[in-house]
């Protein structure tokens, strides 16, 4: 056997690394290695060597990264370093790539637990598209990469933000408090990367541009966003934005009776362009959880337990999700115990699956109440300081995520293939993540 | 409030000094700048890409991004700036040459640059959302070589005079124009369009502008047409060299307009070539190819169009109207049938199959064969000759083919009805007179009929095939109960029913004894077996086989009518009879006998009686003898009757009144069932849905229904409303 012509000799930092033109061609045009080998740059003959100044453990690293896929990162290295080593060679895709596995509620591993900084208790934690997240405390949000470096934070100057959302990995609309008399609150977009605030969103009444408090949000793929609304005495409801233009298109208003403005959570169910509004005790006295069609301005079902017997007082509704492919609503109590409203027939009554009550026993110090997610056809429960998770048509309890420090779990987000838990004590968030697939 | 101002506290950032050599930056800024110039001038070769790279690399980590950015784009701008001069230097034909090996050089420069500034263009861009260095170096071309105004006018007069030495059958470097144009391309779709296209396009409009006016100052349509097309094709090709493909519809329509649209009547009316000319000669190619270009413009179809259909129009109705055409129905239908044979070619072979040009030609027809009121009367005329005689010798697939296109014009036919009548005359003759040809093609033409018009249509002409049926069948049956009759005359009688046959007034006429006798055992015979039926004898429709001798012992057979046979048979008794001898004989009615002695006496060769004095005419004074001498050289002798094949001016009015007559009935259906569905309706509404309802077999007349509605009140089946004299109600 010849010697292979594409061979490839590297002195990165003094160490020397052989390897081949095939393998670096893994790297993409758009890298270092990409442009190293254009045409227009006269590579040394064969047997020179190119000298990189580097740092060559994590030139092994990457290296490796692209020979298999793969991304092993010995425990001298430290995560930042191979981070900026990734990002000299444009290669920090690769990395971002290789680091987690598709998502998959049961193959959940714990990678990294972030320490929080601010006082209060934490509000939200949201997931972004790309693998970051943002924390929202008090009035501040506090931003993450996907490499989990915190960015510039959001500071409301003592706004308390009530809900945040990604539009894409550059923005998050924030929606914030209206303060008596200063004409502020609402929503606004902000930069992830800088903090800016790029746009404040209006709500007009009648044509007047009035100041409100906004509450929870969605989004739906058609670059809408939704918001419950709080103005005046007669200015509660929905309000609908454009993502593009941000200007309001629509404004869904409460009827007597009914709560919209107050929700808890919104969902915005793609299949039946609907909208979710979910108002839950103790916010309010009573629960209102409702579908709005925007289209003809319709409250398409809606359920309420106005008149519930009080026997059944310990089974109030704590959150609620829709669950389109089994035409149901999902809810949880304050026990854990899931129950489900059927969306097809009218003012319907739920059907609790009394799971344990052996729980009831154990009620930590400072309960928080439980939330709900849905991905990918698995339901995720948090629960004081753990999260289940359910899988198949009957949602079975299949996995069970819980770690040993930071008391309940006040809020969690999916996204960006990673699961982010934020808990109530210290303000730390856990990241979990699904190893890359097993090699064979 | 006091009036001191308050005092406004401006509080610093805390900045993190990233502590390098403060010349670090301009130091490191210098190689990069340095290694720029020498990929301009290609002299690369020493350039380490590891060490610029790094030194982009760190410009970007230690925040001097943005000096890094500027820096690149002054540096690349002051170069392109020296390679436009260099371009606007170079003479004449080389001018191109040099702009496209300078925007080679700048897109490998261009890559190398990125290269070196990748991390720049990954990071400190992609973060502050500036232009990345790609498209920055093409818009810094596009601005500071393509749109320098010494290079901008001139390269694109340039191209420009290219294309039009290429129009004018020049050759040019079509590698080289592919590559300038190419450029444009690559620097963005609105570069494209504003620097090249749209200047190319007009110069193009104005090009052909000229050279249309030119071309059709010169040429005649046929040959305008083939450069048209010839330009077209030469457009498309440039596009598909060196042009943008999305420029293809642009520039076509251009020459379409240009050529093609803004010459269109002329070029359609042009005298001794235009469409009308092409139409008259036969030019099926220049035909197809008008019908080509002219798709391509608005509008330009339907003044093909139209420009056919008058000219068909007016040919047909001249055609039609031509009282010399009139004469011989049979040419008439020929000379129909021929133009559309003629118009169905050029629809197939170069209009495409089109369907609005079928849909023309079929109104162009309907429009003229209506004009001419004996239409119907002709065609059936030109049937009864097609099956009587023609298709003798002829194989069933033509006939098949010739009975397809009589059904073409019949369904042009407004009035279905008139053409029913004069069919139902032609083909008792036929049949009568035993001179069908082939029954299938009578039948065949019936089936045709049926499937047009229906079963009414046809249901009576089946019952006269019917009736020729069962005669047969009668005949057998009669002479098999009388065999003593196998000797003496034969007589065979066809039995026709009421009412399915054409009805005319039944003559009277005596009978010799020897054929009365024989009358009346068939009379006897069929009354015998078919109760409740009466029988009259059409003497006026019967033909007979006679057997005579003449003065010299010439024994011939002689094929008359009836009426002929009653006037021969009397001179078996007499040598020499008067005129009124004659009538007083037969009873015969004077027009016939008249018609039946001018056959027999007059008729060159067929003169079996002779007339005293020798006229053509008959006189009632005149007297008849037998011609001794009559000769022929055939055996059978046909003595024909003078009939007129055409109608004579009397049968014609009364076979209108018969039409108009059965009309009525029809009429009356029609509007019953209409009012019967709809209870009331106005006069207006009325007068529409009944001419809706018989358009497959006659245009009703709006007068006519009138008076029928009229008549219907009068017998109680409509009423008119109390309040509204306008509407009418049904009764039921």
């Amino acid at each position: 056997m010849g010697i292979s012509k594409d061979r490839i000799k590297f002195n990165v930092g003094g160490r020397l690394f052989e390897t081949t033109a095939t393998t670096l061609a893994n790297a993409g045009r758009d890298s270092f290695f990409g442009a190293l080998f254009d045409d227009g740059w006269n590579l040394s003959p064969q047997d020179s060597v190119i000298f990189v100044d580097r740092n060559s453990d994590c030139f092994a690293v990457l290296l490796d990264l692209l020979r298999t896929g793969d991304l092993n990162v010995p425990a001298n290295i430290p995560e930042r370093l191979l981070h900026r080593e990734a990002s000299f060679y444009c290669l920090l895709d690769h990395v971002r790539s290789a680091r987690w596995g598709p998502f998959d509620g049961n193959r959940l591993r714990l990678s990294d637990s972030v320490k929080g900084t601010s006082p209060g208790d934490g509000t939200a934690i949201r997931a972004g598209p790309d693998g970051g997240c943002c924390v929202a405390h008090g009035s501040v949000v506090h931003v993450y990469d996907w490499m989990l470096e915190e960015h510039s934070p959001i500071n409301l100057d003592y706004q308390r933000v009530n809900d945040v959302g990604w539009i894409d990995s550059d923005n998050i609309v924030l929606s914030a408090c209206e303060r008596l008399g200063r004409g502020d609150g609402g929503m606004g977009l902000f930069s992830s990367s800088s903090g800016d605030l790029r746009y404040k969103f209006q709500v007009s009444h009648e044509n007047q541009v009035k100041s409100y408090t906004a509450g929870a949000l969605s989004f739906s793929p058609d670059y809408e966003i939704f918001a419950s609304c709080k103005g005046r005495s007669n200015e509660y409801g929905i309000g609908v934005w454009d993502q593009i233009t941000g200007k309001q298109t629509d404004f869904f208003y409460e009827s007597p009776g009914w709560s919209l403005g107050d929700a808890d959570k919104l969902q915005w169910l793609n299949g039946k362009s609907c909208l979710l509004v979910a108002t839950l005790f103790p916010r309010k006295d009573n629960c209102y959880i409702s579908l709005l069609d925007f289209r003809d301005k319709n409250m398409v079902w809606s359920w309420s337990d106005i008149g519930s017997p009080m026997a059944i007082d310990e089974k109030r509704v704590r959150d609620a999700i829709a669950m389109e492919d089994s035409n149901s609503i999902c809810v949880v109590n304050e026990f854990e115990d899931l129950g489900f409203i059927d969306l097809r027939m009218y003012g319907g009554s739920v059907r609790w699956s009394s799971r344990s009550k052996l729980m009831k026993s154990k009620m930590p110090d400072e309960p928080c109440y439980p939330k709900l997610a849905l991905h990918e056809g698995q339901l995720f429960s948090s629960m004081n300081d753990s999260i289940s998770v359910f899988c198949g048509p009957d949602w079975v309890l299949t996995s069970r995520l819980r770690r040993s420090y930071g008391g309940s779990i006040c809020d969690f987000s999916i996204g960006g293939d990673r699961l982010f838990a934020l808990h109530s004590e210290e303000n730390v968030f856990d990241v979990w993540e699904t190893p890359p697939p097993p090699i064979i | 409030m006091s009036n001191q101002k308050k005092r406004n506290f401006q509080i610093e950032a805390f900045k993190h000094r990233v502590v390098v050599d403060p010349k670090y930056a301009d130091k490191t800024w210098q190689i990069l700048e340095r290694a720029i110039h020498q990929i301009y001038n290609q002299d690369a070769s020493g350039l380490s890409f590891e060490e610029l790279y790094r030194n982009a690399y760190n410009m970007v980590l230690h925040k001097f991004g943005e000096k890094l950015y500027t820096g690149f784009i002054v540096t690349m701008t002051a170069h392109l700036k020296e390679k436009s001069k260099l371009i606007e230097a170079a003479q004449g034909g080389s001018f191109l040459e040099e702009l496209n090996k300078k925007w080679n050089d700048h897109n490998k420069a261009l890559e190398m640059i990125r290269d070196i500034l990748m991390y720049m263009d990954r990071t400190y861009i992609e973060s502050t959302k500036k232009t990345h260095v790609h498209p920055m170096g093409l818009s810094l071309w596009r601005d500071n070589v393509v749109h320098f105004t010494k290079i901008h006018t001139r390269l694109l007069n340039t191209l420009l005079d290219l294309v039009q030495k290429e129009r004018t059958g020049e050759v040019i470097d079509r590698g080289l124009m592919r590559s300038v144009i190419k450029m444009f391309m690559d620097l963005g779709e609105s570069v494209y369009q504003e620097d090249f296209e749209k200047p190319f396009l007009d110069a193009s409009s104005e090009f052909y502008k000229v050279e249309s006016q030119e071309f059709i100052e010169s040429c005649d349509c046929g040959d305008y047409l083939k450069k048209a097309e010839k330009r077209l094709t030469e457009e498309i090709d440039r596009v598909a060299h060196y042009l943008d493909p999305k420029s293809e519809e642009k520039i076509t329509s251009v020459v379409e307009k240009e050529m093609i649209a803004n010459h269109m009547q002329r070029l359609v009316h042009m005298d001794n070539s235009g469409l009308v000319y092409m139409l008259l000669h036969d030019k099926y190619e220049d035909l197809g190819r008008m019908y080509n270009l002219f798709r391509r413009v608005t509008n330009g179809l339907l003044t093909v169009r139209d420009v056919m259909t008058s000219h068909l129009r007016e040919m047909g109705k001249q055609l039609v109207t031509d009282p010399e055409k009139s004469k011989d129905p049979v040419e008439f239908v020929q000379r129909l049938l021929d133009e559309r044979d003629k118009y169905d070619k050029v629809i197939s072979t170069a209009f495409g199959n089109d369907k609005t040009f079928q849909n023309a030609l079929n109104s162009s027809f309907e429009y003229f064969i209506n004009l001419n009121a004996r239409s119907p009367e002709f065609i059936s005329l030109f049937v009864d000759d097609k099956l009587r005689k023609g298709i003798k010798g002829i194989v069933d697939v033509d006939v098949e083919v010739i009975l397809d296109k009589v059904m073409m014009l019949f369904r042009y036919l407004q009035e279905k009805d008139v053409f029913e009548k004069y069919y139902k005359q032609h083909l008792a003759k036929r049949l009568l007179s035993g001179k069908t040809v082939s029954d299938d093609a009578e039948r065949s033409l019936i089936v045709k009929l049926k499937t047009e018009c229906g079963y009414q249509f046809t249901s009576k002409l089946e019952g006269m095939f019917t009736d020729m049926k069962t005669s047969e069948d009668t005949m057998r049956g009669f002479y098999g109960s009388h065999p003593e009759l196998s000797e003496g005359p034969t007589l065979i009688v066809q039995v026709l029913t009421t009412g399915s046959w054409p009805t005319q007034p039944a003559v009277p006429c005596n009978l010799p004894a020897e054929v009365s006798v024989l009358c009346e055992k068939f009379r006897s015979y069929y009354l015998g077996t078919h109760t409740g039926r009466r029988l009259t004898w059409q003497t006026n429709m019967g033909t007979a086989d006679i057997k005579a001798v003449f003065g010299k012992g010439q024994k011939h057979e002689l094929n008359v009518s009836t009426f002929q046979m009653c006037v021969l048979m009397l001179f078996n008794n007499a040598d020499r009879l008067s005129y009124k001898e004659i009538e007083q004989a037969t009873e015969i009615p004077a027009s016939d006998l008249k018609r039946c002695l001018q056959s027999l006496a007059c008729v060159k060769g067929k003169n079996v009686i002779k007339k005293e004095p020798m006229s053509k005419d008959i006189g009632e004074e005149d007297s008849f003898y037998v011609n001794e001498k009559f000769t022929s050289k055939f055996y059978k002798v046909k003595i024909g009757t003078v009939v007129a094949q055409k109608e004579t001016e009397p049968e014609k009015q009364e076979t209108r009144q018969r039409v108009e007559e059965d009309r009525k009935p029809q009429i009356e259906a029609a509007i019953v069932r209409i009012m019967k569905s709809r209870k009331i309706l106005d006069h207006n509404n009325i007068i529409a849905e009944v001419t809706k309802q018989l358009q497959p077999r006659f245009l009703a007349n709006p007068t006519e229904i009138k008076k029928r509605i009229e008549s219907l009140i009068e017998r109680d089946f409509l009423e008119r409303d109390s309040t509204d004299r306008k509407l009418y109600r049904y009764l039921a």
